[in-house]
């Protein structure tokens, strides 16, 4: 009893200094409270399977903000790692008969397999070069699967394989659950020693492999890490939708990914999850809209980019918060000296 | 045979038609801080490129301590013991200044010989503060003056604890109260000894250099360059007095 009192008054003391001081901390805690709570307010199938994937799309996006934004590695072709997940998964469960909770992650080793093959040869490439590289990948891997279609099933996809879960709401779970969970390992090592030479990287190659830094083997971790999270996200996929067809393969898919991330705010990580949560809804929302569906999305990222161009959460974010020109923290930005340092703010 | 610290022998390296560096031959000892000095265009980054590994050279070899070190990878040569520096500073702009020491403090070298230093960030700070910028730590680095670029530059190279450290222009764009204290820290630096968590064997350096008043003053040796050749090899004393580097280098009269 004492020992949940303490562990309860431990959170309440985080909750208070650490939490609830920035506006972005508070957002950030109620949106993994509402994502968790959703069910107990509606049951609507629909809803709920719009929430299913945008969670799964999510871990999609900050996958390639790992990989691109961070390491600087420009990857036009995430949907690889994305269809290798879900053709993974697929094949293993018809085929061999393993349950999703095995597919999953099998499938997301395939990735990390796939983006070792494809970063190796990659090494050498930078920027454009490696971006053109890249976007072509997915295509090769499409003309195999149409090369097989005893095994892929051809342009139709495998198709019945096992359902993720029994019901709507405990997909739901699974993939939100996963997503929040996957998001936040995904923040930590962009915020760990390993994320500060992916940073370095992206800033400088040579200068990191002048400070004694094997930038190989940093790219490739980038690389497999990035493909591990984008092929559980593929795997999700296949087993909520039932099929892994060539459609997760499009050269759209990948551009959908690199839209969502820039939308939000590259380098961010959280920047792409909450782009996901406001355009893929916006997306579904506007199909009474018929034809006009795709310009006003086109419409509303223009202007986006054009008048937020470090991504929309990075531009809410210093509206509200501003750093301390001292200490450089955080802080509200009604108050006008720091919350550690007490610097007087601008 | 007592093998040297550092060996250069028949270094060869064209950039298309142009020799960059011909046939050069030299080595030095552990404890030497090495001038090398001669006009725009002869070969002195080239050369220090060429050891560091960041050029690969058409012929000759370099031997460090004993091993070859040419057509290693410039990350394995940083954590055999050479650390170096740019001229034209190239600093992780969009990180704060102390994450671009962080990184030179995670390589290999560094985390094995610093195991005792739990944080990076006091290592770092302290290369920082030996650099003489620790107070805009926190700063993005792009905020910082060429002048502290240059110091940023000298943190990163110490901070892999180098037995080798090659400076390339570490007085270009400083004024000349900075000149002197960057010169202080330089023979400081050489002495070797302890700066807070970071440990410095006194490394020995090669520095390349125009301001030759300084150079003069905290180097022991210098050797003179001109179209990729050694023209004169002495110290500072009998340097200022030959006269192919007088022709050469310092033009009629001297400087």
């Amino acid at each position: 009893m004492d020992l949940i009192l303490f562990y309860l008054r431990k959170l309440f003391t985080i909750l208070k200094n650490e939490v609830l001081v920035l506006p972005s901390r508070v957002v950030v805690v109620l949106f993994f409270l509402l994502l968790l709570l959703l069910p107990v307010f509606t049951k609507d199938p629909y809803l709920l399977r719009i929430f299913t994937l945008t969670s799964i799309f999510a871990i999609l996006a900050a996958s390639w903000d790992l990989l691109s934004g961070f390491t600087g590695q420009m990857n036009f072709g995430h949907a690889l790692f994305f269809g290798v997940g879900a053709y993974g998964a697929a094949l293993l469960n018809k085929h061999v008969g393993i349950p999703p909770w095995g597919t999953v992650p099998l499938g997301a080793l395939a990735a990390v397999v796939s983006g070792l093959i494809i970063g190796i040869p990659c090494l050498r490439l930078r920027g454009t070069y490696l971006a053109l590289t890249t976007l072509a990948f997915p295509i090769i891997l499409m003309g195999v699967v149409f090369a097989f279609p005893g095994l892929t099933g051809g342009e139709l996809g495998i198709s019945g394989i096992a359902r993720l879960a029994g019901s709507r709401v405990i997909d739901y779970y699974i993939a939100v659950v996963v997503m929040l969970g996957l998001c936040t390992i995904m923040w930590k090592i962009t915020d760990s020693n390993t994320g500060i030479i992916f940073h370095a990287i992206r800033e400088d190659e040579l200068a990191v492999k002048a400070a004694g830094i094997n930038t190989t083997r940093y790219k490739l971790l980038a690389f497999s890490l990035s493909g591990f999270f984008a092929g559980i996200s593929g795997g999700l996929y296949a087993h909520f939708m039932r099929i892994a067809g060539p459609s997760t393969l499009e050269v759209s898919m990948s551009f959908q990914v690199v839209i969502w991330a820039i939308f939000g705010g590259i380098v961010t990580i959280y920047g792409p999850v909450g782009a996901v949560f406001i355009l893929f809804p916006l997306l579904e929302f506007l199909r009474f809209w018929q034809e006009f569906r795709m310009l006003m999305f086109s419409v509303v990222v223009l202007l986006i980019l054009l008048y937020m161009p470090d991504g929309l959460f990075r531009w809410l974010r210093d509206k509200v918060e501003k750093e301390c020109p001292r200490c450089k923290i955080r802080n509200v930005a009604m108050r006008h000296t720091c919350r550690v340092c007490t610097a007087p703010l601008d | 045979m007592i093998q040297s610290f550092l060996e250069i022998k028949e270094l060869t390296k064209n950039f298309g038609g142009l020799r960059a560096v011909n046939h050069v031959n030299f080595s030095m000892e552990r404890d030497q801080i090495l001038g090398l000095i001669g006009p725009n265009g002869a070969g002195k980054t080239t050369l220090l490129r060429l050891i560091t590994g960041i050029l690969k050279p058409d012929s000759g070899s370099v031997r460090f301590m004993g091993k070859e070190i040419i057509g290693r990878k410039t990350w394995d040569i940083v954590n055999m013991g050479i650390a170096c520096t740019f001229q034209n500073m190239r600093p992780f702009r969009r990180l704060p200044i102390i994450a671009n020491v962080m990184v030179s403090c995670l390589c290999p070298r560094a985390m094995k010989r610093g195991e005792w230093v739990k944080r990076l960030e006091a290592k770092a700070m302290d290369a920082l503060e030996f650099a003489g910028i620790s107070d805009m730590a926190r700063e993005d680095a792009s905020t910082l003056s060429q002048g502290d670029l240059k110091r940023l530059e000298v943190a990163r190279a110490i901070a892999t604890e180098p037995e080798l450290l090659l400076l390339d222009e570490p007085f270009g764009g400083l004024s000349p109260a900075e000149t002197d204290l960057m010169a202080k820290s330089i023979s400081r630096l050489h002495k070797g000894g302890r700066f807070g968590r970071l440990h410095s064997e006194g490394p020995a350096m090669i520095i390349v250099e125009h301001k030759l008043q300084w150079l003069m003053k905290i180097a022991d040796r210098i050797i003179v360059l001109n179209f990729g050749n050694i023209i004169a090899d002495g110290t500072p004393d009998e340097i200022i007095k030959n006269p192919y580097v007088i022709e050469a280098y310092l033009g009629q009269g001297g400087n």
